[in-house]
């Protein structure tokens, strides 16, 4: 019976019979927290602040729809339409919000005796009903000024957090300064060239990247050594697979750098977003001219900086006459390219994110749905994703982009049409990714355990999430990946056209369009580095899909194109 | 003397009055029909999968349901526990008709009855761990708390013959043996009164299929289990079963104690079934009866007797009593070519080679003729109606063919009313004439054939059989 006691434990209870190595670990990711701590604060005090920007959207919503209403039908009509729109919302975010942070059923809990069909409805509008009350607590009564004041308590805050300096700060490793006459170097660390100070200050970020990764790595062997029950999983041969398929490797590695690179656009790029990309004009340096040490805004200074061609260059790992460093060169305007493309990267990686997160969430759930119910169900999702692919998909997201933008919708105006890029490509690229997770999706509702569990009464909605879901998210992962790459040029497409993300956001393929007259030209640096790093991004994602796919699936073939020719469509 | 399926309905709610009062019945199946909707978007003609069964399961018997491939068990067994929903009939489950549950109680009622499945490899979801799958049931109907759904689960996997464990391992990691005891695990976790067993060995190594149906053997008598074991293995359901069922195109043949089954079949299909048993002996003298053709399309079944296409014993009409069995035998085979030549689709270039009055692909009427009967002695009362039917097949007419042929050499077996009847009221020769079960033995075993019918004067199956094949 000894056994029994060992064998039935849960995760806390094993961590707390050995809680040596967890501790361990905790106190190293707590070392490695601390010393970016600043950053990570700034971090969530940005994504805060976009999702503050999408409630205060979507709370608008309503009254909106009141209004276009009402304009036409009448008052009474634009109220109703109110309640309905807000009723809608609210019974979204009702769904969310109980399968978030509600585990346990209300419905059992009052005592409600329905029959299981209803139960799901009834928790739902249960749920809805809470949200109703706590929505009109927060509009009409004092409680939503004391939530407005708790939240402004709460940013600021984070936001002392987010002013701590970290190891990878411009404060901390200075890159700009002057040279003086006898060669010394002012202002920078240690008195190191700007250029040595800024590879220094990269290469503390990416030590720390992979100091993370490998910390990571450490605490998944860790559980898997002293906690996890099985001694193996089918994982296990995933992720050794995936160590020794080097293609995959190098497409992780290329992959990691990019994401490293976007989300500490701020410290590896030399001069600052706002000196160099917002205001110009309100930032000065200081360099040692004829007059000893003399300020300039950057605006001034970038009008000797510019590369057109022919003398006016300021090349690769060179120095401009204010002795700022400059990596990958200017671009045209005389700003710093790297600087651009870093940021550039951000603003990819989050178009490409969002919108693949958006067509993967909608393309899972529709193929779990029309491979459960199949019928009618499938036939409906077929017509609508064979409407939209039969449109032409660069032509639908030109027109679509130019109109909103045209239109001044207020959806255009976050992130310079970022969003509504991220908006217009998911609504245009789900049918593929369902196209090509329908198949496997088919194949696993076919499987005995949907019927094992259909046998013993499991919901549909838990037999998806259970008993198909595991078997589609692999696929998933590799076609979304693929398609990330896709999103990630079309956008540079659109960009180069003018259409897509407007200055001064930076994004590459405006890079690409500015720089394409002076390819031939000692400029050649403005239009190629950008154009080479998309490829180089496109094609790491294809090899980390390849990857991931080989990993998971290793019967498949991996010499297959067509996956990767779909991805295609996108640019 | 002709009925219609109306009457035979009630005929057979007759039957079941008397075994109703049968107190240990456990399972009730009248008039059960499961019917697949066409795959076209208005419905089309419905698969008839199970196509009017009426049998009961008593409390704590094994009843074996053989057939071949294709000819609904496992449908039917699926419609048993709901996996299928019924097209009509009943399934009174301790006096229920869980046809008509929905919703909360037939999520309920689901724990009484379970089923194992018959390949173990694609009835485990490999993502999870075995202590995960088993528990399942469990976790869906909030048994007890955790911590006892977990020993419990512990219990059941021992006493299925693994160890406690094997809670935190994969799939993968066993064998096709242990995934199957698995899968019996899983069904007991709920404790169910009824299991289906949809072919639970057939998938595995015959070394293991002893070990678990032993292990279904122990767990019957330890929990009091009542079984329906789908096999198409006659070896191993005359192991196991007290009670066995045939079916065949969706009906039920015969349907009696397995032991008098086996040694004294009735229905002329138990009879071929049960000649394809190999036989170990190899000095053992036995005739296998051969089946003419391919089972017709559940789609389109037969009138009359499901059996007749197909039938070793089928009833000749009078008038032709004397003809040779040879003739008879090529005579069925015309018929079961002009059979498969009206159900396959002609493609257009066959239309166009008929239109340009060339014959179609698969040979010519003549062609045909001259393999069948060119050695054969024909009757000039045969040769008439042949010649007639060539004439008609020939114009691409093959149904108007098969209809005269159907009305010259067809008897009771296709649903063609006795003679006399069919000329005297032609509405009711409409009607197709269905047999009726017949019960063949003291201990209430039925058989669906006319040649039991003790008002007419047919001789019995096994000495038309011994007459026509061996």
């Amino acid at each position: 019976m000894s056994m029994n006691e060992f064998d039935d434990t849960t995760l806390r209870d094993r961590i707390a019979a050995n809680p040596r190595p967890a501790l361990l670990w905790l106190v190293g990711a707590f070392v490695l927290i601390a010393l970016e701590l600043g950053r990570i604060a700034d971090g969530v005090l940005r994504l805060g602040g976009a999702i503050g920007l999408m409630v205060d959207m979507v709370v608008t919503i309503p009254s909106s729809v009141r209004g276009a209403v009402a304009s036409s039908f009448g008052a009474g009509a634009g109220i109703a339409a109110f309640v309905i729109t807000a009723f809608i919302l609210l019974g979204i975010v009702a769904i969310v919000v109980k399968w978030l942070f509600i585990p346990w059923s209300l419905v059992d809990r009052l005592g409600i005796d329905v029959s299981t069909g209803r139960e799901d409805i009834l928790e739902r509008l249960l749920v809805t009903g809470l949200l109703v009350i706590v929505a009109a607590a927060l509009v009409w009564t004092p409680v939503g000024g004391l939530f407005e004041m708790l939240i402004s308590v709460l940013t600021r805050g984070v936001e002392a957090v987010g002013s701590l300096t970290t190891i990878t700060s411009r404060e901390v490793i200075p890159n700009q300064g002057y040279q003086l006459p006898d060669g010394s170097w002012e202002g920078t660390f240690l008195g190191l060239s700007p250029a040595w100070a800024w590879a220094l200050r990269v290469l503390v970020v990416y030590a720390y990247a992979l100091t993370w990764l490998a910390w990571l790595w450490k605490g998944y062997e860790i559980f898997r050594e002293h906690y996890r029950e099985a001694d193996w999983t089918p994982r296990d041969d995933s992720i050794n697979r995936l160590r020794t398929h080097y293609w995959g490797v190098f497409g992780f590695v290329v992959v990691f750098m990019f994401v490293v690179m976007a989300l500490w656009a701020p410290a590896v790029s030399p001069v600052t977003a706002e000196a160099n990309l917002y205001s110009p004009y309100g930032n000065e340096i200081q360099y040692y001219g004829d007059d000893g040490v003399q300020s300039i805004t950057h605006g001034d200074a970038n009008m000797n900086s510019r590369s057109q061609g022919g003398d006016e260059n300021v090349g690769l790992m060179s120095y401009d006459d204010y002795d700022r460093f400059h990596p990958f060169g200017t671009n045209t305007d005389g700003k710093d390219l790297f600087t651009f493309l870093a940021y550039g990267a951000q603003v990819s990686l989050v178009i490409g994110l969002l919108a693949t997160v958006l067509m993967a969430v909608v393309a899972t759930v529709l193929a779990l749905i029309t491979a459960y119910y199949k019928g009618v169900a499938d036939l409906l999702a077929i017509i609508a994703s064979d409407s939209v692919i039969a449109l032409p998909r660069l032509l639908l997201v030109l027109l679509l982009s130019v109109l909103f933008m045209q239109a001044n919708h207020p959806i255009a105006e976050i992130y310079d049409g970022g969003l509504l890029l991220a908006l217009i490509f998911a609504g245009t690229g789900w049918p593929l990714l369902w196209r090509s997770v329908r198949g496997p999706a088919l194949q696993v509702s076919e499987q005995e355990w949907i019927d094992a569990a259909k046998s013993y009464g499991q919901s549909p909605a838990a037999t998806m999430r259970k008993h198909m879901s595991p078997y589609i998210a692999g696929y998933m992962l590799i076609y979304a990946s693929l398609s990330l790459g896709g999103v990630i040029i079309g956008v540079a497409a659109l960009s180069y056209l003018g259409f897509g993300v407007q200055a001064p956001t930076p994004e590459w393929g405006r890079a690409v369009f500015e720089g394409k007259s002076y390819v031939s030209t000692s400029s050649w640096h403005v239009a190629t580095l950008p154009g080479l790093l998309v490829v180089f991004l496109v094609t790491g994602f294809n090899a980390l899909g390849d990857g991931i796919r080989d990993a998971i699936d290793p019967q498949s073939d991996s010499g297959d194109g067509s996956a990767a020719a779909a991805t295609g469509g996108g640019g | 003397m002709s009925q219609n399926a109306l009457e035979t309905g009630t005929a057979e709610a007759d039957v079941d009055t008397g075994s109703r009062q049968d107190s240990d019945v456990m399972v009730e199946v009248r008039n059960l029909r499961t019917y697949y909707e066409g795959d076209g978007l208005l419905g089309g003609t419905p698969v008839k999968a199970v196509d009017g069964v009426s049998f009961d399961i008593k409390r704590g018997e094994t009843l074996g349901l053989v057939g071949e491939s294709g000819c609904g068990k496992s449908t039917l067994g699926r419609t048993l526990i709901q996996l299928e929903s019924a097209t009509g009939g009943e399934i009174r489950f301790d006096g229920t008709d869980i046809t008509t549950l929905s919703g909360a109680d037939l999520k309920d009622w689901r724990r009484n009855a379970q089923m194992v499945f018959q390949d173990p490899d694609s009835s485990l979801n490999d993502r999870m761990t075995i202590g995960e799958i088993v528990r399942e049931p469990l976790d869906v109907h909030s048994w007890k708390t955790p911590r006892e759904r977990r020993q419990h689960v512990k219990e059941l996997l021992d006493t299925v013959g693994l160890q406690r464990e094997h809670y935190y391992r994969y799939p993968h990691q066993f064998s096709g043996g242990q995934r199957q005891r698995i899968g019996i695990a899983r069904t007991l976790t709920l404790e169910p009164e009824f299991i289906v067993l949809d072919e639970p060995v057939s998938a595995l190594d015959v070394s293991v299929q002893a070990e678990v149906i032993n292990l279904l053997e122990d767990l019957q008598e330890e929990f009091g289990l009542t079984y329906l074991f789908i096999a198409h293995d006659l070896s191993v359901v005359r192991h196991i079963c007290d009670r066995v069922a045939v079916m065949y195109l969706g009906n039920i043949m015969e349907i009696g104690p397995t032991e008098e089954l086996f040694s004294n079949p009735a229905n002329p299909y138990t009879h071929s079934l049960l000649s394809a048993i190999p036989e170990p002996d190899p000095t053992a003298h036995k005739d296998r009866i051969t089946l003419q053709g391919t089972p017709p399309s559940p789609r389109f079944p037969p009138s009359g007797c499901p059996f007749s296409t197909r039938c070793p014993a089928r009833i000749r009409p009078p008038e032709y009593q004397d003809l040779d069995n040879e003739l008879w035998h090529q005579l069925d085979t015309l018929r079961e070519v002009l059979r498969e030549r009206d159900r396959t689709e002609k493609s257009v270039t066959d239309r166009i080679r008929e239109l340009l009055g060339k014959e179609p692909h698969f040979g010519t009427i003549d062609e045909i003729y001259a393999e069948l009967f060119d050695d054969q002695v024909v009757p000039p009362a045969v040769e008439e109606v042949l010649d007639d039917a060539a004439e008609l097949a020939r114009g691409g007419n093959e149904q108007a063919a098969l209809d005269l042929l159907g009305a010259e050499f067809g008897s009771v077996c296709e649903g063609h009313a006795p003679d006399g009847a069919d000329e005297a009221n032609d509405a009711d020769a409409e009607e197709p004439v269905e047999p009726d079960y017949h019960v063949v033995s003291p201990s209430g075993r039925r058989s669906l054939c006319h040649r039991h019918d003790s008002d007419a004067d047919y001789r019995k199956p096994e000495h038309v059989l011994d007459d026509r094949h061996r």
